[in-house]
This record gives C-alpha cells, structure tokens and sequence, in this order.
C-alpha cells in the first residue's frame, strides 16, 4: 500500500512537469501569401520539423503564384481572356479550385462574390499598401454594379472557363488562403506530421494536438487589445476571421474597409467581425466574408446554406451573436458581453 | 510507512503546487517580444519603456514599448497596417509590416495560447 501512495504521488508530480521523451513544438515565421504565416509543429525530430515548414512555405507560394489578383499570374491571364469574352483552356486543379469557390458563391446568394473583381480594384485594394487617399465615385461604383458580374455568370467544364458577362473578374481574396492553408496541410498530413498549426496573418487551421492536450486557440478582441474568446481544437479544424479592421484607409474622418458588399459596391455596414469555425480552411474562409456582408439579420440563413454551424458574428454595438454549436464550444475572455445565441436547429 | 516514505510523499505534495504552476498555469501578459527583420530575431524585454528604431527593407521603423505592452509606432510604408495593429501584450500576439519585412511577436513563459486567431 505504500508504494502505491509513492507511486500515485511521484508519478502525479512528474506527470505535472511533463516527459522529456515528449515531441517539441517549432515554430517558423515565414513572410508569404502576402502576409506573416506562424507554422507551429509538434515533433520529435527537428529536421522533419524543418522540412514540414518548407512544405507549407511552398505549398503557400505556389497558390498564391497561381491565384495572385493583381500581380502578373494565371489568375490575371484568364481575367484578361474573360474581359475579351474569350473561353480559356484550364487544368484540373484550375477547375477544382474555381468549381468549389462557385459552389460556395451560390449556397452564400453571391455574398462571397469572386467575381467583384473590378470593384475591389476600383477601391484600391489591388495594392500591397491602400493610401489614405479618396475612395471611388458613386458614379463609378454604379458602373460596375450595374453589370452585375457574379460567380453564377460563369460556365465551367473540366477543361474550360468562360463568362457570359465580361464585367466578370476573378478575385479570390476571400477563399485563396483558406485553400491554400488546406492544400499545406494535406501536403503535411501525407509527409507524416500529425500534429500542427498553419497560421496565415491570423487565420489558422490546426490538426492532432499538442502533447495530448487540445490545440489552445484565442480570438483577438476586434476593437481592444487582448483575447475576446478562446477555443480549443478538436482534432481538425480550421479558425478563420473576417474584420473590419484587416484592411482598411481612412479619408475626410471616414473610414473604408477592404469587405465591400457585392449588392451596393460599398464596405459592408454594420458588422465588426465574424469568426468560422469548419474542418475547411477553405470552407470557413468563404463564409467568414459572405457572413460578414450577410450581416446581424441574415446571417444564420446564409450560415445554414453553406453548410457551417459554428458562428460567430461580432456588431458595432460588441452583441455578440452565435450559433448555439459556437455557444457550446467558445469561452468568453472578457466581462459583460452582450450575447444573442441564434437559432435552434443548426 | 516509514519515516523516509512519509518524507518522500510530503516532499512530492509539496513539490505539485509549485509545477503546477510553472507548468499548466496560464501567463496571458508576455514578458519579451521577438522582433523579426528580414530573416533577423532579436529579442527584447517588455519590463522597462524604451524605444527602438529597426531599419527595414524600406527605411527605419520606430517600435515602442511602454507598460509591458509593444507596438510599431511609425512605419514608412504606405498602408499602416502594422500600426492600426495597435499594442501587443498578450503571448502569441503578432503584428508585421510586409512592405518592411520587421514583425513584432509577444512571447511569454507559459504561452496561454498556442495561436492567436484575428
């Protein structure tokens, strides 16, 4: 009986203070994608830690060569071809990548619209750096809405991609780095890693765990320093937010965020965030941004055709609204917050 | 039991409260910051108020830290990003200027988080 009280004790102790047999975590910050990417990963061998983080740096490079908006790349090539009304040859991976982006765009009602391309442009968000300088005319916004380019102009087969309106321009701004945080870590999984997190300028998608513990996610406040929420990971999961604060210049005490709302050519009014959680980076990413344009009323139908129910969508009043799934899952890090759980059936 | 037994066990018990919290307890507030220029780290405490001018790719950024807290305070590029980013304190918070190559990350010795989602 004694030794067990030992036992049971010591080992409670060096439990506590962790086995040194344990994998490490690494981390890498590598500047690609257009922003600052944090590669976590659990592993034993520092050398398949190094190789892990050049698999992400490349599998990130090469999508975002590929799906550059406006710097010369394919993705600029067929806008040109489309803008001619021409039909342009792709290739499977092109067709797989566009055919789930128009997938998304139809469940959303064109809220994610990556055909809006010119209007983006319009507001200047086509630059690595937006000055503070005028935003568009009315009358130039009004141009462009009046065409009306959306995703559903498009026809796509598994070898071609043409458009029927050629106000259509391809922007992928709001699924490209969730596709391209996927495409990383199939890549990781398939190379072994089992454990680690691919955090592209804040959006992040993490798989296994860290030493047996859950992942631990937190989520910054959108209008003050510190953490609003934390959440811990289950398995395989992609974290993904859109905010007003991400992009945005300031002119005559307005302020103009890079979120612009394919049905009045404006940045979207009303919302501060909204936070996905989904197995898809590519999925969460997509409906982070048609949520966002979806605003406090009509997010949760949205929500629901897209197929996500873990949803958290912050207003400029700091309410806080959530799918009850959301609810379930977050812990709130600050006081007195305002919430409106929505929905029972999600 | 005998004597060394009971002595054994009370310096184990004794012991579980102080790795408890060196090891599992949470430190939000960091303690240095890890600043990245080009493919340079240096790292810098956030206990005492100072100022540093980094020079990047395109000039020099000025990065202050005050009350435990650090932030990019002027930046020569065009969008400001990295200053609309504001102050960092927490662990595992982080803000960059791309144009500039200079990042800013909050580390600590009990990392709450082990990412920050924004």
């Amino acid at each position: 009986m004694k030794w067990l009280w030992l036992n049971l004790t010591l080992l409670l102790a060096f439990g506590l203070s962790g086995c040194s047999e344990s994998p490490q975590v690494h981390q890498a910050k590598l500047f690609t994608l257009g922003t600052l990417v944090d590669v976590t990963v659990l592993h034993r061998d520092e050398a398949a830690a190094a190789r892990a983080v050049e698999i992400v740096e490349s599998e990130l490079a090469t999508v975002n060569a590929q799906w550059h908006a406006w710097r010369d790349s394919p993705l600029t090539q067929i806008n040109q071809q489309l803008a001619l009304g021409n039909t342009v040859a792709i290739d499977a991976a092109t067709y797989r990548f566009i055919q789930q982006a128009q997938t998304l765009a139809s469940h959303s009602e064109q809220r994610f619209n990556p055909a809006i391309g010119a209007l983006v442009a319009l507001w200047g968000f086509h630059s690595d750096e937006r000055p503070d300088s005028a935003p568009p005319t009315q009358e130039a916004i009004n141009a462009l809405l009046k065409s009306a380019p959306s995703m559903a102009d498009i026809t796509l087969t598994e070898t071609t991609l043409s458009s029927n309106n050629r106000a259509v321009q391809l922007d992928f701004g709001a699924f490209g780095k969730g596709y391209a945080i996927d495409q990383a870590v199939a890549r990781l999984k398939q190379s072994g890693i089992e454990n680690a997190i691919v955090n592209a300028g804040g959006d992040l998608r993490a798989i296994g765990s860290k030493n047996e513990r859950p992942w631990r996610i937190g989520i910054r406040h959108p209008t003050a320093a510190g953490v609003i929420a934390s959440l811990e990971i289950i398995d395989d999961e992609s974290v993904f937010t859109s905010g007003n604060y991400e992009r945005f210049f300031d002119f005559s005490g307005q302020r103009y965020h890079h979120i612009i709302d394919p049905r009045s050519g404006y940045p979207a009014q009303g919302t501060v965030s909204v936070t996905v959680i989904h197995r898809s980076a590519a999925v969460a990413d997509a409906a982070a941004t048609a949520l966002f344009i979806a605003g406090a009323e009509q997010w949760p139908r949205i929500a629901r055709q897209m197929g996500v129910d873990e949803v958290m969508l912050i207003d400029e009043q700091l309410t806080l609204h959530m799918t009850p799934k959301m609810a379930q899952r977050i812990q709130l890090e600050i006081d007195d917050a305002e919430l409106n759980i929505v929905g029972g059936e999600q | 039991m005998t004597r060394a037994d009971y002595l054994i066990v009370l310096f184990a018990a004794l012991l579980l409260p102080y790795l408890y919290v060196s090891q599992w307890s949470s430190s939000e507030v960091g303690t240095t910051a890890a600043i990245m220029n080009g493919d340079k780290t240096i790292a810098v405490s956030l206990a005492h108020d100072h100022t540093l001018t980094i020079d990047g790719a395109l000039g020099p950024t000025i990065i202050k830290i005050e009350a435990g807290k650090i932030r990019f305070a002027t930046s020569p590029c065009l969008g400001k990003q990295c200053i609309h980013s504001g102050w960092l304190q927490q662990t595992g918070e982080f803000a960059a200027c791309l144009p500039n190559r200079i990042s800013v990350a909050v580390l600590g010795d009990a990392p709450r988080f082990d990412s920050i989602n924004f």
